[in-house]
């Protein structure tokens, strides 16, 4: 038999028709995607072992306790221990590769020029640390290099002397703190929720109004004036005209909160009107307790103690080292400009990007970023116990950054010791209070753990729970209200709750794919503001207030308050603003 | 012979304070690249999604709540399912969750279409991360490519691993502790629940619960709650409406 030409043909028409009849070429259509998604341009997540680690976020003063999910070294997903995590957290691993991360800096060249200004330092002018979040071991470790330096100064954001107890209050006056946002520890926050009844009073609809029991909308800047309202310094009708509220609010909020109710009264930072507002309502010892800290070798004690920026003098500052390595409360630029010496004042910034202020700064000096620094985190202000807890680096830090607080030891000489270790050296040795770890999820008193295990148990992400001081051996702090605002001319800037600066990449979800939060370059305000301001929804427009000018672009709100812009960077709040269309 | 689950969710409305981590840990987890610079409400990618809606007052007397909308893992006649060329789109019998093939999916959008819940997104563009962050990639879940359809599938990476945890065990069934989706993981204010909604120890489907678009009849397995009338009525509306950005786009 031969084969011929015809025969080759028939069999390969043939073979044609009959593969139609089996499933293979309909498969191959069907998963079309099978030829193109594995190409080079897609990413391949990395593969290995898969492990758990312990730590805690360091961006807020929250510090809740993160469990990572690690491939190898290299977390791929954090949650949280005790609950959820904030959307800052969830994506803090991310950090590290944020496209604004500083990874170089002319590290020796401004140590050379710090030295030399010190050296140059006139009588009168003086050397400063300006600490975003004090109360850290790397805040005592500044403030023991300014008590070195005999024109050292040591400055820090004022901290409330007290914290709060939410699991002992039955209602909570919030006055315009984001309780429910990033206002203590949201684990603890949300356990406590259902047992208290929430008065929200705010001048624009928060997201913690939104959630209130009650939200009472009062004007911008009036928050002091109603806690002094509430304590019976002004008269409800006084009260009234101020806040914007009417007095049968007043008067039954007053009634609510009556003395002995377990009420408690919060604002942003517990100022002295609130903190004297607690104490008139019988609180003191109860829901509110002094702030406590946990213990530091005795040998600290002789650091320089903690300045106010507003008690410095204007023009004395000669050089300022920023830490702002740790996100912490943000201080106006202007007010800190104005303390810096005449003339050439050196500026040095340590920051993990330079978007804060780094932009003023004559250096800016690269810093580990959560999760790669190693840092502790002091209790929050709703921690009624002193506690100490580490960041415990997840990644290495890369070559090339700077730990300011090494940086500032060695410009006072100080030994380049392991503060965090001696602090938990000295905490052990104190043998009270309770060592917390969230692997084995166990509790042991510190007097039954050895100190090398204490140490290395902090390491993997535990905690020390001290006891909450007794409320009988302090006098209550005595309130010194300050004059309620003048009402303000123009439109009041007011920014949403400070946040970590900048956040992951991912927050795009939430700004740019949707409109949950406001974008930085964004402001939102009233319809009928937008009107009078000749601007409309999409425009592009100038914020003008006293601290500067930005561009941005209008959204607009009916939530908003007539006569107020919500803006996202706390840099734009001001007391009186312009929106003007470009 | 395993049970039949029927997984499903508790979303308290009550409670969400609208913070989004739900969206970034949902974008962690499945491996959601960060927004393409031509990227907007419109065309973006984000499995879950929070609205923010209101009772249409104006100041003082406006009230917000905070939407999370997700796929709400149809039961009966799944629109996205019965309408796709592909077979790209299937119910998995043993979960009742509504599974995505991406390397099936054909890039054509009538499912995107057909669901009335706009929980459907298109990739329009190749997955990009910013240099270095392709290593906090999910190594369980697979990037995309361009020209396919995404969808939340209650992380069915975290279901295989807890179905390998359970037989590594030599169980047949998982542990309920053991399958979380990352969004209820990552809720900080526990507005999120998760369970098996045939399991009746959970109260996931409480008596004053609803669901969106019930009018439908499409038996989603996301159930919310709510004591405010006026969330409930926008709940049944088309499509949860945002005041800042209905005015955005005039």
């Amino acid at each position: 038999m031969t084969t011929t030409r015809r025969d080759i043909f028939k069999f390969a028409g043939g073979s044609a028709l009959g593969a139609l009849l089996t499933p293979a070429p309909w498969r191959l259509i069907t998963d079309t995607a099978l030829w193109s998604e594995n190409w080079p341009g897609i990413p391949r997540p990395a593969r290995g072992e898969i492990r758990a680690k312990f730590t805690h976020c360091s961006l807020c003063p929250a510090g809740c306790a993160v469990r990572a999910r690690c491939v190898g070294e290299q977390p791929v997903s954090l949650a949280g221990v005790r609950g959820g995590l904030c959307p800052f957290g969830v994506t803090g691993h991310q950090l590290p590769y944020h496209p604004a991360r500083l990874r170089q800096g002319p590290v020796s060249e401004a140590m050379a020029a710090v030295a030399d200004a010190i050296a140059k330092c006139g009588p009168g002018e003086r050397v400063a640390v300006l600490d975003l979040r004090p109360g850290r071991t790397a805040s005592w470790t500044a403030r023991r290099a300014m008590a070195v330096l005999k024109n050292g100064w040591y400055i820090a954001p004022v901290q409330s002397p007290v914290a709060v107890d939410l699991t002992k209050a039955r209602t909570v006056l919030s006055l315009s703190a984001p309780l429910l946002e990033r206002w203590g520890t949201p684990a603890n926050v949300f356990a406590v929720r259902d047992g208290f009844r929430l008065i929200q009073a705010d001048p624009v609809e928060s997201r913690t109004a939104a959630l209130a029991d009650l939200w009472l909308p009062i004007r911008p800047g009036s928050e002091e004036a109603l806690a002094l309202g509430l304590a019976g310094q002004l008269t409800s009708a006084e009260t009234a005209a101020m806040t914007g509220l009417s007095e049968h609010q007043i008067e039954s909020v007053g009634q609510t909160i009556g003395f002995g109710r377990l009420s408690l009264v919060i604002d942003r930072a517990m100022s002295p009107a609130v903190v004297a507002l607690n104490v008139k309502l019988g609180g003191w010892g109860r829901t509110i307790v002094p702030r406590a800290e946990a213990p530091v070798p005795p040998e600290w004690k002789k650091a320089a103690p903690v300045t106010d920026l507003a008690t410095v003098p204007d023009r004395s500052i000669r050089v300022l080292l920023i830490d702002e390595s740790a996100p912490g409360e943000y201080l106006p630029w202007d007010a800190i400009e104005k303390k810096l010496a005449a003339g050439n004042p050196l500026v040095v910034v340590f920051a993990w990007s330079a978007n804060g202020y780094g932009r003023y700064a004559k250096y800016v000096l690269p810093t580990p970023v959560y999760p790669e620094a190693t840092d502790d985190i002091p209790p929050a202000i709703d921690s009624p116990a002193p506690c100490f807890r580490i960041a415990a680096p997840l990644l290495a830090a890369p070559a090339g950054v700077v730990t300011p607080s090494e940086f500032i030891a060695s410009l006072a000489g100080l030994p380049p010791a392991d503060a965090l270790r001696e602090r938990a050296r000295a905490i052990h040795q104190g043998g009270r209070g309770t060592l917390v770890t969230y692997a084995d999820a166990k509790s042991v008193p510190v007097k039954e753990v050895k100190p090398d295990d204490f140490w290395k148990a902090l390491n993997a992400g535990g905690c020390w729970v001290g006891q909450a001081l007794p409320p009988a051996n302090f006098r209550a702090p005595v309130g010194q209200a300050l004059p309620p605002a003048n009402p303000s001319q123009g439109l009041v800037v007011l920014a949403t709750p400070p946040a970590p600066s900048p956040a992951s990449p991912l927050f795009t979800k939430l700004y740019q794919e949707s409109d949950l939060l406001l974008a930085p370059n964004c402001i939102a305000l009233h319809p009928q503001d937008a009107a009078r301001c000749g601007v409309s929804a999409g425009n592009r427009a100038t914020l003008e207030t006293p601290n500067g000018k930005w561009s941005v672009r209008i959204l607009t709100d009916s939530s908003v308050r007539p006569g107020v812009v919500l803006a996202a960077r706390p840099e734009m709040a001001s007391a009186s603003g312009k929106v003007v269309r470009v | 012979m395993n049970a039949q689950k029927k997984y499903g969710m508790s979303i308290d409305v009550d409670r969400c304070t609208g913070c989004g981590s739900c969206m970034v840990a949902c974008a962690v987890e499945n491996n959601i690249p960060p927004a393409h610079a031509g990227a907007n409400d419109r065309n973006g990618l984000t499995w879950i999604r929070v609205y923010k809606v209101d009772n249409g007052e104006d100041y003082p007397g406006k009230r917000s709540a905070f939407i999370p909308v997700l796929c709400q893992q149809c039961g009966e006649h799944t629109p996205c399912a019965s309408v796709c060329p592909q077979q790209a789109v299937d119910v998995d019998p043993r979960t009742g969750i509504v599974g995505q093939m991406p390397e099936r999916c054909l890039g054509c959008r009538y499912c995107m279409a057909a669901c009335p819940y706009h929980a459907r997104y298109f990739n329009w563009w190749d997955p990009r991360w910013p240099a270095g962050m392709e290593k906090t990639l999910n190594p369980d879940v697979a990037p995309r490519m361009r020209g396919v359809v995404e969808k939340c599938n209650f992380c069915h990476g975290r279901w295989h691993a807890a179905k390998q945890k359970a037989a590594a065990a030599g169980k047949s069934e998982i542990e309920p502790g053991d399958y979380v989706p990352a969004c209820v993981e990552a809720c900080p204010t526990g507005a999120i629940r998760f369970g098996d909604l045939n399991d009746p120890s959970n109260d996931l489907r409480h008596p004053d619960s609803f669901r969106l678009l019930k009018k439908l009849g499409t038996d989603p397995k996301i159930y919310y709650r709510s004591k405010r009338d006026w969330v409930r009525n926008v709940a049944q509306a088309s499509r949860p409406v945002s005041s800042q950005k209905e005015a955005s786009h005039g």
